[in-house]
Protein backbone atom coordinates (compact mmCIF):
# COMPACT_ATOMS: atom_id res chain seq x y z
CA UNK A 1 0.00 0.00 0.00
CA UNK A 2 0.82 3.76 -0.63
CA UNK A 3 3.22 4.97 1.91
CA UNK A 4 1.48 8.26 1.77
CA UNK A 5 -1.98 6.60 1.91
CA UNK A 6 -1.03 4.55 4.81
CA UNK A 7 -0.11 7.98 6.89
CA UNK A 8 -3.15 9.57 6.09
CA UNK A 9 -5.11 6.64 7.54
CA UNK A 10 -3.02 6.89 10.60
CA UNK A 11 -3.48 10.66 10.75
CA UNK A 12 -7.20 10.44 9.99
CA UNK A 13 -7.95 7.62 12.73
CA UNK A 14 -5.92 9.89 15.37
CA UNK A 15 -7.75 12.70 14.34
CA UNK A 16 -11.35 11.17 15.30
CA UNK A 17 -10.41 9.46 18.08
CA UNK A 18 -8.93 12.69 19.87
CA UNK A 19 -11.14 15.42 18.43
CA UNK A 20 -14.35 13.59 19.18
CA UNK A 21 -13.36 11.47 22.12
CA UNK A 22 -10.32 13.21 24.22
CA UNK A 23 -8.82 9.50 23.15
CA UNK A 24 -4.88 9.19 21.91
CA UNK A 25 -4.34 6.76 19.86
CA UNK A 26 -0.39 5.43 19.18
CA UNK A 27 0.43 3.92 15.67
CA UNK A 28 1.90 1.15 15.33
CA UNK A 29 4.17 1.75 12.15
CA UNK A 30 5.79 -2.12 12.74
CA UNK A 31 3.31 -4.78 13.08
CA UNK A 32 4.24 -7.05 15.90
CA UNK A 33 4.51 -10.40 16.32
CA UNK A 34 1.63 -12.95 18.06
CA UNK A 35 4.54 -13.37 20.68
CA UNK A 36 5.32 -9.53 21.34
CA UNK A 37 1.41 -9.43 21.48
CA UNK A 38 0.81 -12.21 23.87
CA UNK A 39 -2.88 -12.90 25.02
CA UNK A 40 -5.49 -11.04 23.66
CA UNK A 41 -9.01 -10.91 24.76
CA UNK A 42 -11.77 -12.26 22.38
CA UNK A 43 -14.50 -10.13 23.71
CA UNK A 44 -14.13 -7.12 20.85
CA UNK A 45 -16.48 -4.49 19.14
CA UNK A 46 -16.51 -4.91 15.50
CA UNK A 47 -17.69 -2.05 12.87
CA UNK A 48 -17.72 -2.88 8.95
CA UNK A 49 -18.14 0.26 6.17
CA UNK A 50 -17.63 -0.07 2.34
CA UNK A 51 -17.11 2.61 -0.02
CA UNK A 52 -17.91 2.18 -3.60
CA UNK A 53 -16.80 4.14 -6.84
CA UNK A 54 -13.65 4.63 -9.23
CA UNK A 55 -12.21 2.42 -6.01
CA UNK A 56 -13.53 0.20 -4.07
CA UNK A 57 -12.97 -1.49 -0.66
CA UNK A 58 -14.02 -1.90 3.13
CA UNK A 59 -12.71 -1.11 6.52
CA UNK A 60 -12.81 -3.05 9.74
CA UNK A 61 -12.06 -1.88 12.76
CA UNK A 62 -11.79 -3.58 16.10
CA UNK A 63 -12.48 -2.17 19.41
CA UNK A 64 -11.51 -3.97 22.84
CA UNK A 65 -14.43 -3.05 24.84
CA UNK A 66 -12.35 -0.95 27.50
CA UNK A 67 -11.54 1.40 24.30
CA UNK A 68 -15.50 0.74 22.61
CA UNK A 69 -16.64 1.78 26.47
CA UNK A 70 -14.00 4.79 27.32
CA UNK A 71 -14.93 6.53 23.58
CA UNK A 72 -18.64 5.90 24.41
CA UNK A 73 -18.31 7.79 27.99
CA UNK A 74 -16.36 10.57 26.68
CA UNK A 75 -18.80 11.45 23.43
CA UNK A 76 -21.66 11.46 25.15
CA UNK A 77 -19.95 12.72 28.09
CA UNK A 78 -21.57 10.83 31.05
CA UNK A 79 -20.30 8.46 33.82
CA UNK A 80 -19.06 5.07 32.69
CA UNK A 81 -22.42 3.54 34.88
CA UNK A 82 -24.56 5.27 32.49
CA UNK A 83 -23.73 4.11 28.87
CA UNK A 84 -25.59 1.01 27.55
CA UNK A 85 -24.46 -1.53 25.29
CA UNK A 86 -26.74 -0.02 22.20
CA UNK A 87 -24.72 3.15 22.84
CA UNK A 88 -21.90 1.74 22.77
CA UNK A 89 -22.09 -0.49 19.54
CA UNK A 90 -24.15 3.06 18.11
CA UNK A 91 -20.36 4.53 19.03
CA UNK A 92 -18.40 2.08 17.33
CA UNK A 93 -20.53 2.10 14.58
CA UNK A 94 -20.36 5.85 14.37
CA UNK A 95 -16.94 5.92 14.65
CA UNK A 96 -16.52 3.81 11.06
CA UNK A 97 -18.40 6.39 9.43
CA UNK A 98 -16.72 9.24 11.00
CA UNK A 99 -13.29 7.79 10.12
CA UNK A 100 -13.71 6.13 6.75
CA UNK A 101 -15.69 9.29 5.23
CA UNK A 102 -13.14 11.74 6.83
CA UNK A 103 -10.51 9.80 4.68
CA UNK A 104 -12.45 9.63 1.67
CA UNK A 105 -12.89 13.51 2.14
CA UNK A 106 -9.35 13.62 1.91
CA UNK A 107 -8.14 11.02 -0.88
CA UNK A 108 -11.07 12.08 -3.43
CA UNK A 109 -11.59 15.55 -3.24
CA UNK A 110 -14.09 14.90 -6.16
CA UNK A 111 -16.39 12.91 -4.65
CA UNK A 112 -16.28 9.83 -7.18
CA UNK A 113 -16.76 6.99 -3.99
CA UNK A 114 -19.81 6.50 -2.50
CA UNK A 115 -19.68 5.69 1.44
CA UNK A 116 -22.05 2.63 2.42
CA UNK A 117 -24.15 2.38 5.65
CA UNK A 118 -21.46 1.27 8.84
CA UNK A 119 -22.43 -1.73 10.68
CA UNK A 120 -21.83 -2.72 14.37
CA UNK A 121 -21.69 -5.83 16.69
CA UNK A 122 -19.92 -7.70 19.35
CA UNK A 123 -17.36 -10.57 18.75
CA UNK A 124 -16.93 -13.15 20.57
CA UNK A 125 -14.29 -14.57 18.00
CA UNK A 126 -11.47 -12.20 17.62
CA UNK A 127 -8.46 -13.69 16.41
CA UNK A 128 -5.62 -11.19 16.30
CA UNK A 129 -3.90 -14.64 14.49
CA UNK A 130 -5.98 -13.97 11.70
CA UNK A 131 -5.80 -10.54 11.93
CA UNK A 132 -1.58 -10.15 11.70
CA UNK A 133 -1.85 -11.96 8.61
CA UNK A 134 -4.03 -9.33 6.46
CA UNK A 135 -1.84 -7.43 4.54
CA UNK A 136 -3.70 -3.75 5.44
CA UNK A 137 -3.22 -3.66 8.87
CA UNK A 138 -2.93 -0.73 10.93
CA UNK A 139 -2.25 -0.97 14.87
CA UNK A 140 -2.94 1.30 17.54
CA UNK A 141 -1.77 1.05 20.85
CA UNK A 142 -4.48 3.01 23.51
CA UNK A 143 -4.90 2.78 27.31
CA UNK A 144 -7.48 -0.45 27.09
CA UNK A 145 -5.56 -2.29 24.73
CA UNK A 146 -4.51 -2.62 21.07
CA UNK A 147 -6.88 -0.99 18.23
CA UNK A 148 -7.38 -3.03 15.04
CA UNK A 149 -8.01 -1.64 11.63
CA UNK A 150 -7.98 -3.69 8.89
CA UNK A 151 -8.52 -2.19 4.96
CA UNK A 152 -9.81 -4.48 2.67
CA UNK A 153 -8.59 -3.75 -1.05
CA UNK A 154 -11.54 -3.91 -3.77
CA UNK A 155 -14.25 -5.79 -1.87
CA UNK B 1 -37.51 34.05 20.91
CA UNK B 2 -36.96 30.12 21.38
CA UNK B 3 -35.87 27.99 18.30
CA UNK B 4 -37.62 24.61 17.41
CA UNK B 5 -34.62 22.55 16.41
CA UNK B 6 -35.00 18.90 14.24
CA UNK B 7 -32.00 16.93 14.07
CA UNK B 8 -31.50 13.92 11.85
CA UNK B 9 -28.85 11.80 11.89
CA UNK B 10 -29.28 7.73 12.10
CA UNK B 11 -26.65 7.82 15.05
CA UNK B 12 -28.31 7.81 18.28
CA UNK B 13 -25.65 9.08 20.36
CA UNK B 14 -24.90 11.59 17.43
CA UNK B 15 -27.98 13.13 18.15
CA UNK B 16 -27.60 13.09 21.63
CA UNK B 17 -24.08 15.02 21.32
CA UNK B 18 -25.38 17.33 19.03
CA UNK B 19 -28.26 17.99 21.35
CA UNK B 20 -26.26 18.74 24.35
CA UNK B 21 -23.82 20.77 21.89
CA UNK B 22 -27.03 23.22 21.04
CA UNK B 23 -28.00 23.53 24.36
CA UNK B 24 -24.71 24.69 26.15
CA UNK B 25 -24.28 26.77 22.39
CA UNK B 26 -26.53 29.53 24.67
CA UNK B 27 -29.23 29.28 21.55
CA UNK B 28 -32.38 29.74 23.23
CA UNK B 29 -34.20 26.40 22.36
CA UNK B 30 -37.86 25.33 22.10
CA UNK B 31 -38.51 22.33 21.23
CA UNK B 32 -36.02 19.38 20.11
CA UNK B 33 -36.63 17.03 18.00
CA UNK B 34 -34.99 14.05 16.89
CA UNK B 35 -35.04 11.70 13.73
CA UNK B 36 -33.15 9.05 12.21
CA UNK B 37 -33.70 9.71 8.65
CA UNK B 38 -34.91 12.15 5.90
CA UNK B 39 -38.20 10.10 6.10
CA UNK B 40 -38.71 10.48 9.61
CA UNK B 41 -37.58 14.29 9.72
CA UNK B 42 -39.91 14.95 6.57
CA UNK B 43 -42.76 13.26 8.99
CA UNK B 44 -42.08 15.48 11.51
CA UNK B 45 -42.34 18.60 10.06
CA UNK B 46 -45.26 17.39 9.02
CA UNK B 47 -46.73 17.77 12.30
CA UNK B 48 -44.58 20.38 13.74
CA UNK B 49 -42.57 23.98 13.40
CA UNK B 50 -39.46 23.67 12.83
CA UNK B 51 -36.49 26.69 13.00
CA UNK B 52 -33.43 24.75 11.50
CA UNK B 53 -32.43 21.35 10.76
CA UNK B 54 -28.98 20.24 11.56
CA UNK B 55 -29.15 16.64 9.19
CA UNK B 56 -26.47 13.99 8.56
CA UNK B 57 -26.14 13.04 4.67
CA UNK B 58 -25.30 9.30 4.89
CA UNK B 59 -28.34 7.63 6.06
CA UNK B 60 -30.20 4.79 5.50
CA UNK B 61 -34.43 5.27 3.89
CA UNK B 62 -33.40 8.29 3.00
CA UNK B 63 -30.70 10.44 3.40
CA UNK B 64 -29.74 13.97 4.07
CA UNK B 65 -28.99 15.21 0.37
CA UNK B 66 -33.06 13.89 -0.68
CA UNK B 67 -33.97 15.78 2.68
CA UNK B 68 -32.88 19.05 1.49
CA UNK B 69 -34.23 18.40 -1.95
CA UNK B 70 -37.27 17.56 -0.64
CA UNK B 71 -37.16 20.80 1.70
CA UNK B 72 -36.43 22.96 -0.77
CA UNK B 73 -39.30 21.93 -3.18
CA UNK B 74 -42.04 22.55 -0.43
CA UNK B 75 -43.40 25.83 -0.11
CA UNK B 76 -44.13 25.01 3.73
CA UNK B 77 -39.94 23.82 4.29
CA UNK B 78 -38.13 26.00 1.68
CA UNK B 79 -37.56 28.78 4.47
CA UNK B 80 -36.33 26.06 6.78
CA UNK B 81 -32.30 26.83 6.92
CA UNK B 82 -30.96 23.41 7.02
CA UNK B 83 -27.20 22.59 8.37
CA UNK B 84 -25.27 20.07 7.02
CA UNK B 85 -23.49 17.85 9.99
CA UNK B 86 -21.47 15.03 8.06
CA UNK B 87 -18.58 12.86 7.33
CA UNK B 88 -19.16 13.67 3.77
CA UNK B 89 -16.39 16.24 3.25
CA UNK B 90 -15.39 15.53 -0.26
CA UNK B 91 -15.39 19.50 -2.42
CA UNK B 92 -17.86 17.94 -4.81
CA UNK B 93 -20.03 16.59 -2.33
CA UNK B 94 -20.05 20.06 -0.32
CA UNK B 95 -20.83 21.97 -3.79
CA UNK B 96 -23.47 19.64 -4.34
CA UNK B 97 -24.59 20.48 -1.04
CA UNK B 98 -24.36 24.39 -1.62
CA UNK B 99 -26.18 24.01 -5.20
CA UNK B 100 -29.33 22.73 -3.16
CA UNK B 101 -29.38 25.49 -1.33
CA UNK B 102 -27.85 24.21 2.14
CA UNK B 103 -27.60 27.11 4.84
CA UNK B 104 -24.31 25.39 6.83
CA UNK B 105 -21.79 22.53 6.66
CA UNK B 106 -20.25 21.10 9.45
CA UNK B 107 -17.75 18.29 8.91
CA UNK B 108 -17.26 15.03 11.38
CA UNK B 109 -15.17 15.37 13.24
CA UNK B 110 -15.96 18.58 14.87
CA UNK B 111 -15.94 20.49 17.75
CA UNK B 112 -18.41 21.78 19.57
CA UNK B 113 -17.55 25.32 18.83
CA UNK B 114 -18.07 24.74 15.37
CA UNK B 115 -21.70 23.69 15.66
CA UNK B 116 -22.29 27.03 17.73
CA UNK B 117 -20.43 29.77 15.03
CA UNK B 118 -22.46 28.21 12.13
CA UNK B 119 -25.79 27.67 14.07
CA UNK B 120 -25.74 31.22 15.15
CA UNK B 121 -24.49 32.41 11.34
CA UNK B 122 -27.52 30.49 10.25
CA UNK B 123 -29.75 31.50 12.65
CA UNK B 124 -28.86 35.41 12.52
CA UNK B 125 -28.94 35.10 8.64
CA UNK B 126 -32.27 33.25 8.85
CA UNK B 127 -33.94 35.03 11.79
CA UNK B 128 -32.17 38.24 11.78
CA UNK B 129 -35.04 40.53 13.40
CA UNK B 130 -35.93 37.93 15.93
CA UNK B 131 -31.97 37.11 17.24
CA UNK B 132 -31.46 40.97 19.05
CA UNK B 133 -32.24 39.48 22.02
CA UNK B 134 -29.87 36.73 21.84
CA UNK B 135 -26.77 36.66 24.28
CA UNK B 136 -23.95 36.94 21.90
CA UNK B 137 -21.40 34.09 19.97
CA UNK B 138 -18.81 33.47 22.15
CA UNK B 139 -20.24 35.23 25.69
CA UNK B 140 -20.05 34.36 29.13
CA UNK B 141 -23.42 32.71 28.99
CA UNK B 142 -22.58 30.64 26.12
CA UNK B 143 -19.24 29.28 26.72
CA UNK B 144 -19.51 25.27 26.34
CA UNK B 145 -17.12 23.01 28.50
CA UNK B 146 -16.86 19.44 27.71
Amino acid sequence: MDTNLRQTIYETLSEVFETMYFTFLEPLFETPTQEEIGATDASYYEATISFQGAKSGRFRFYLPQGLARGITVNFLGVNATDVNESQVLDTVKETANMAVGSLLGRVDPGGTMKLGLPRSQATTDFSAADLLAQPGLFLFNTEHGLFWVVYDEGE
Amino acid sequence: MAFNILVADDSETMRAVVKKTVEMSGVPVGEFHEAANGKEALAILENNWIDVILSDINMPEMGGMDLLRAVNASADYRRIPLIFITTESSEARVEEAKRLGVAGYIKKPFVPETIKTILYEVLAKAYEHQMADMPRQGGEDSDMDF
